[in-house]
Formats: C-alpha cells, sequence, structure tokens
C-alpha cells in the first residue's frame, strides 16, 4: 500500500480535514489530519483500508504545540500506517479512538498522563502508569527533575 | 511434688551438663536451679512428666520472672523460623529466587517463602518501589502480623538506586515502612540476601522488649 492509495481513499472522506499523506519509511505512510475528522478517519482506515489493530498511542511535547499519534496495523496488507495530528499546548484534547479501536482505552490512558493530553468522551480516563492524583505530566518539556524529598510531598499529599 | 520422693531425690550433677553444649545456654536459663532439673524430668515416667515439668516451669517463672525465660525462648523460635513474603517487584526477585533454589537453599535457615502476607513476619524488599505500588506495599505490610521484619534488598529499595530522581520511583523503601536490614547490590547476589537474612537473625536474638 502507497501514500496514493491512502489519498484515494482518505480524501473523499475527510475532504479539507485531511492535510496530507507523505511517505514513512517502513509504514504504508504518514496521514497529517485535522483533529476535527478524527472519529472519521478513524473508522475509514480501519473499514475502507482494513487497518484492524491499533497498535500504539502516543503525545509528542514539541514545546509551541503537541502532537498525537496513532500507529495501526494491517494484517492483509502486512503494514503499519502512522496517523497524526496537531492540537494547541493551551487546548490539548482530541476525540477518543477507542470507540473504533478498544485497545486505544490504556494507550490513551497514558498519553493523558504523560504528555497532558485530554482525549474526549473517554470511557476511563484515569491515572495508568502514576498514582491517583498524581501533580505532574513527566514527559512534557517543562517538566523539571525535582529532587525526591519534593516530589514526595507533592506525590504524598495531592 | 506428684510421684517424686526423697528416695529419687536428683543425684549429684552429671560431668555432662546439656546447656553448655548449646548455643542458647547464655540466652535460654535452663533449670538447673528448678527444683527438678530437665535431665531428671526426661528419665520420668509420663504420667509423673506433667505434673513435675509444670512445677519446674512454674518455679523457674518465679525465679526467673517471666519475660526473661519466655523472651529467649520466643526469639528462638522466631529467627529460626522467618517466613518471609512470596512476592516480587523487579531484578531483585530472581536473586530472590535463585536463594530459595537447589544451591543456596535458603530453607536451611527456616526460611520459607509464604504466598500470604498473613503468615509471613519478614517483608523482603525486592526491586524499584514505584510511587504506584506504594500503597499496595503498605497495605501487605499491615496485613502481616505482629512481630515483623522488613529488608531492604538492593540498591533500588534502599533509596532508589539509578532511579533516584525519577518522576516514578520511591527514593527508598524505607519512606513507607520501618527497614531493618539493608542490601547492598545491583542485584545482590543470593550469598548477600542470605547474609542479610543472618543479620536479622542476630537482631531478633538482641531484642529486648
Amino acid at each position: 500500500m502507497q501514500p496514493d492509495d491512502l489519498t484515494r481513499v482518505l480524501a473523499p472522506k475527510l475532504g479539507e480535514n485531511l492535510l496530507g499523506v507523505e511517505a514513512f519509511e517502513g509504514m504504508a505512510g504518514r496521514v497529517r489530519f485535522r483533529r476535527e475528522a478524527a472519529l472519521d478517519l478513524f473508522r475509514a482506515v480501519r473499514d475502507d483500508l482494513s487497518f484492524a489493530h491499533l497498535s500504539m498511542v502516543g503525545g509528542i511535547d514539541w514545546v509551541d504545540h503537541r502532537e498525537v499519534f496513532y500507529v495501526a496495523w494491517s494484517d492483509s496488507a502486512r503494514q503499519y500506517v502512522l496517523l497524526s495530528t496537531d492540537v494547541p499546548a493551551t487546548d490539548a484534547h482530541v476525540e477518543t479512538a477507542s470507540a473504533v479501536w478498544p485497545s486505544a482505552n490504556w494507550h490513551e490512558r497514558e498519553t493523558w498522563e504523560l504528555v497532558d493530553i485530554t482525549f474526549d468522551h473517554h470511557p476511563d480516563l484515569r491515572h495508568l502508569l502514576t498514582p491517583d492524583g498524581y501533580a505532574f505530566h513527566p514527559l512534557l518539556r517543562s517538566f523539571k527533575i525535582h529532587e525526591p524529598e519534593e516530589l514526595e510531598v507533592k506525590t504524598r499529599h495531592v | 511434688m506428684g510421684g517424686l520422693t526423697a528416695a529419687q531425690a536428683p543425684p549429684a550433677p552429671s560431668p555432662r551438663n546439656p546447656t553448655v553444649d548449646l548455643q542458647l545456654s547464655n540466652e535460654l536459663p535452663m533449670a538447673t536451679q528448678a527444683a527438678v532439673p530437665f535431665i531428671e524430668i526426661e528419665a520420668l515416667r509420663a504420667k509423673e512428666f506433667i505434673p513435675a515439668s509444670k512445677e519446674a516451669l512454674t518455679s523457674l517463672i518465679a525465679e526467673q520472672g517471666q519475660a526473661k525465660l519466655i523472651r529467649p525462648m520466643f526469639n528462638w523460635s522466631g529467627r529460626n523460623s522467618l517466613f518471609p513474603l512470596h512476592w516480587g517487584l523487579a531484578c531483585c526477585a530472581i536473586e530472590f529466587a535463585a536463594a530459595f533454589g537447589a544451591r543456596w537453599d535458603a530453607e536451611r535457615f527456616g526460611v520459607v517463602a509464604r504466598s500470604s502476607p498473613r503468615q509471613a513476619d519478614l517483608m523482603i524488599v525486592n526491586g524499584t518501589v514505584t510511587w504506584k505500588v506504594a500503597h499496595k506495599l503498605i497495605t501487605l505490610y499491615e496485613q502481616m502480623a505482629e512481630p515483623k521484619w522488613v529488608i531492604a534488598m538492593g540498591n533500588c529499595a534502599t533509596g532508589g538506586g539509578p532511579f533516584r530522581t525519577a518522576y516514578s520511583v520511591v527514593p527508598g523503601v524505607d519512606k513507607l515502612v520501618p527497614v531493618d536490614v539493608y542490601i547492598a547490590g545491583c542485584p545482590p547476589r543470593p550469598e548477600a540476601l542470605l547474609d542479610g537474612i543472618l543479620k536479622l537473625e542476630q537482631l531478633i536474638r538482641e531484642r529486648k522488649e
């Protein structure tokens, strides 16, 4: 599957919310989209392009904005595809993919607590790796390494 | 005294005093001054044993005081049957498992891993403790019956190890529970774990209250 194949299927469904499809090494391509069309894109990728398995969800802090990316796998094409969208740092939220791929559930919980990206309509947005009430988002670039004692006090009393 | 008459009074002390050979002799006062020496009790018939031993114990308690008699016995049995909680947190658990295998055989020290905290009196914290697992660790510790001890095994449990400044790691399990023995190493070898257990036995031997 080539980037052109992705464009041919996705462009009619997403319209101007499809920002571009690029070649990406080792994958079928990289699909950049606006977050308003997230659910449409997920359904099209799963049902029309046969990427039935969501392999991972992650987030990147680019300081001026944040990026959410999804990697899906197709058994018939034996290829991955990379989907990514940019969200502003001050208003970092995107529609959940767990309605389309249930495996997104825990990945999005992890992304939420580590990179501070909220997933709308997520069924169970709780802390996964850090304790309940944990006050930090450790994978943000603004996170400083704390002295253990300081972290302890803040973690125990939140 | 049931069954004992003047004719059966204890003979002169045997040249071989059984208390001398025992390592316990300094902490467990044997009934050398009691009405019926233990060596005599062994020779008694069964129906005479119970009243005689009862009297010996009563006089011994009256003479030595209850705490002085019971405490060493309690410590002796406790330190020779340390039952650690059978759980693992990180790679130290592999060494923990090896210590209970055929080669190092911790069971020869009376150390038997138990799968329930209610049956355990020793918690060996073998690995990195994160804040996520901290309250579960405290729950397990509180479920253990008194008296109980904690061994911090390895650098992570001792002080956070290489993850000391990480966002999710407890910098030393002594922030959560009182620790009796620290074992250095990353991970410590099974010999080091056994050494730590023997150090803990030494602590229990000296326990007074």
